[in-house]
């Protein structure tokens, strides 16, 4: 630690006024501030003073996205193993490596693309570089599937960072979740690459490493697709051998699905980390919770077609409902501001979440587009709940005046 | 059921601004504020849900082909669909000059704001539109023309209040110049419409 503020200390005159790489100070800056909690304060006006800033949240939320990450980069291993035939005599760390040579290119490339337009936009406009990026960049290369390629995610990204949010002024401003706006741009550019039962698992080999004819009887379908062409409402839901699997399963998530979003286990460790050092709502991630439940129960009492028919508890723990609840839904920016419209928010995502994934034939899952049709709304819920606020406060003063 | 189908596929399936970018430039001029968007939004719901069972009314037994057979037999083979936008127009703008008076005279706050666009409303191609796609849809009874109706202005009335949220929302962020007022609208508008393809293809 000492040592490297010592570095920073010595190449820091570099960077400032006058410096032979001035024209990098925010790229400097940004790193500095990543690494140190700067000493400075403001000089004027009313300020709180805490040791948390925007980039000591995010590096929370990295931390809390961490066990849902590295599950993720085991199950990528996982689901490849099993379906070519070969992990009974592959070794644990076999089976995490090849997960994690998977993935890391995916996350190099989202933050590449992504903090290398944040760092021209910071020069251009002499802002500091915000940090926003550190979580969406994460973000997205764990809500996309093993097998996307790698020139869709930069397209998808650089999109997304630009359209989504530099253009609105950047962190804090956006009213569109970025990492979403990214896999919606994805999904609807490339339909063919984002969805069906052939992108969940991958079956090649990753840089020459577990190579291997798949068994017979593989399938990729993920639970949720299995679900959502089934025609019978009893189907039996299979892993990619065909072994029936259940509730435990999904719960647990060795099942193919996107990296991150499999494994619900791993994203409630997370989520205790957010609630507990107090960065996501649960007001926000409850009503979540209790819309997407509340609606499933009402399909679950009509029935008739296998999606209908699922329980309460399967469509909670399938696809990326968990995720999106936990992670994105909660995002302090796109989400609702207000306490009372917290609630609202939630439980509508929940709520269109599971409409969208049950109803909708063309499209297995519907947390993304549930989020993303309530960013659009958050707004408008805000507006609507401060507006009340203020009717029943005239009402009362106009009550003591009488 | 049938009618219940129609009202929730014209709010959030066929939205008149996100499925056929229709009615845009009032939604895009008068979505500065919640307020003015609203009672513009409602003006719109009520224009719609008035025009559209007396244009069913027209069509059906003034304008179709054969629909002014209830005159008597020499009437059976007479075509009048080529008469449809005049009736058509001529019905709305009647209806919003009765909004227009009966605004100004309850709510002269609300006339001042709208400005020119509450005339307007008589050009606004989602009101054109409405009765339009009700005549391309063949509805089989009234009921289900005003659902039509009533739903298709309550979704143009959901799309301009939340992109009137969205851009009061907006004047605190910092938003590059050459993109300020309209520009940043049109991109807003754009991804709105992503979100809102996630009830794209529902069967109802």
């Amino acid at each position: 630690m000492k040592a490297l503020r010592n570095y920073l200390d010595k190449i820091k005159p570099n960077f400032q006024e006058g410096g032979k790489l001035s024209m990098f100070h925010s790229v400097f800056d940004g790193f500095e501030t990543f690494l140190f909690t700067p000493s400075t304060t403001s000089k004027t006006g009313v300020h709180i003073h805490d040791s948390i800033d925007s980039k000591r949240t995010m590096s929370v939320v990295i931390l809390a996205l961490l066990p849902a990450l590295l599950f993720g980069m085991y199950n990528v291993g996982y689901q490849h193993y099993l379906a070519v035939g070969q992990l009974d005599a592959t070794s644990f760390l076999t089976v995490f490596m090849f997960g994690f040579l998977a993935v890391l290119p995916k996350i190099v490339v989202s933050y590449g693309v992504g903090l290398g337009i944040e760092f021209v936009v910071a020069q251009w406009k002499k802002h500091e570089i915000q940090e926003g990026f550190l979580v969406s960049g994460m973000l997205i290369p764990m809500i996309v599937p093993i097998d996307t390629p790698l020139w869709m995610i930069a397209v998808a990204t650089a999109f997304a960072v630009i359209f989504a949010k530099e253009i609105f002024g950047g962190t804090g401003m956006n009213i569109f979740n970025v990492a979403l706006i990214t896999r919606a741009f994805l999904f609807f550019a490339y339909p063919s690459m984002m969805s069906g039962d052939k992108v969940f698992v991958r079956t090649g080999d990753t840089f020459g490493m577990g190579a291997g004819t798949i068994v017979d009887g593989y399938s990729g379908a993920t639970p949720l697709g299995q679900i959502a062409t089934a025609a019978d409402p009893s189907v039996a839901v299979v892993d990619v051998l065909g072994n029936p699997i259940g509730t435990w399963d999904y719960f647990v998530g060795l099942i193919p699905g996107s990296i991150g979003e499999t494994s619900t286990l791993a994203i409630l460790i997370g989520a205790v980390i957010l609630l507990w050092t107090g960065i996501a709502s649960w007001k926000t991630m409850g009503s979540v919770f209790i819309g997407g439940a509340f609606i499933v129960a009402i399909f679950n009492a009509f029935g008739g077609s296998a999606a209908l028919e699922t329980s309460v508890w399967d469509h909670l723990f399938l696809g990326g409902f968990a995720f999106g609840a936990v992670f994105m839904a909660t995002d302090p920016v796109t989400s609702a501001r207000t306490e009372t419209g917290k609630y609202i928010y939630g439980f509508l995502v929940g709520v269109i979440a599971m409409l969208v994934r049950v109803v909708n034939p063309g499209y297995p899952e519907g947390m993304m587009l549930a989020i993303l049709f309530m960013n659009v709304f958050a707004p408008l819920i805000d507006y609507i709940v401060v507006d009340a606020n203020i009717k029943k406060r005239l009402k009362r003063a106009k009550v003591t005046k009488a | 059921m049938e009618t219940l189908n129609i009202f929730v596929k014209s709010i959030f399936i066929d939205n008149m601004v996100f499925a056929y970018f229709l009615g845009m430039c009032s939604y895009l001029a008068v979505s500065k504020n919640v307020k003015t968007a609203m009672g513009l939004g409602l003006a719109v719901t009520f224009v719609l849900a008035i025009t559209l069972p007396v244009n069913y009314l027209l069509e059906n037994f003034v304008l179709k082909a054969g629909a002014l057979s209830w005159l008597g037999e020499g009437f059976a083979n007479v075509d009048l669909s080529f008469l449809s936008f005049i009736m058509f127009i001529a019905v709305i703008a009647s209806m919003v000059q009765l909004v227009e008076m009966v605004v100004e005279k309850f709510a002269p706050a609300l006339y001042a704001s709208l400005g020119i666009f509450l005339p307007l409303i008589a050009v606004n191609c989602a009101i054109l539109g409405g009765s339009l796609f009700m005549q391309e849809k063949a509805f089989p009874n009234i009921i289900q023309a005003t659902a039509y109706g009533v739903g298709s202005g309550l979704g143009w009335l959901l799309a301009i209040v939340g992109i009137a949220a969205i851009r009061e929302k907006l004047t605190y962020s910092d938003i590059p110049a050459p993109l300020k007022g309209l520009g940043i609208t049109f991109i807003v508008t754009g991804l709105m419409g992503i979100a809102f393809m996630s009830f794209l293809g529902i069967k109802l």
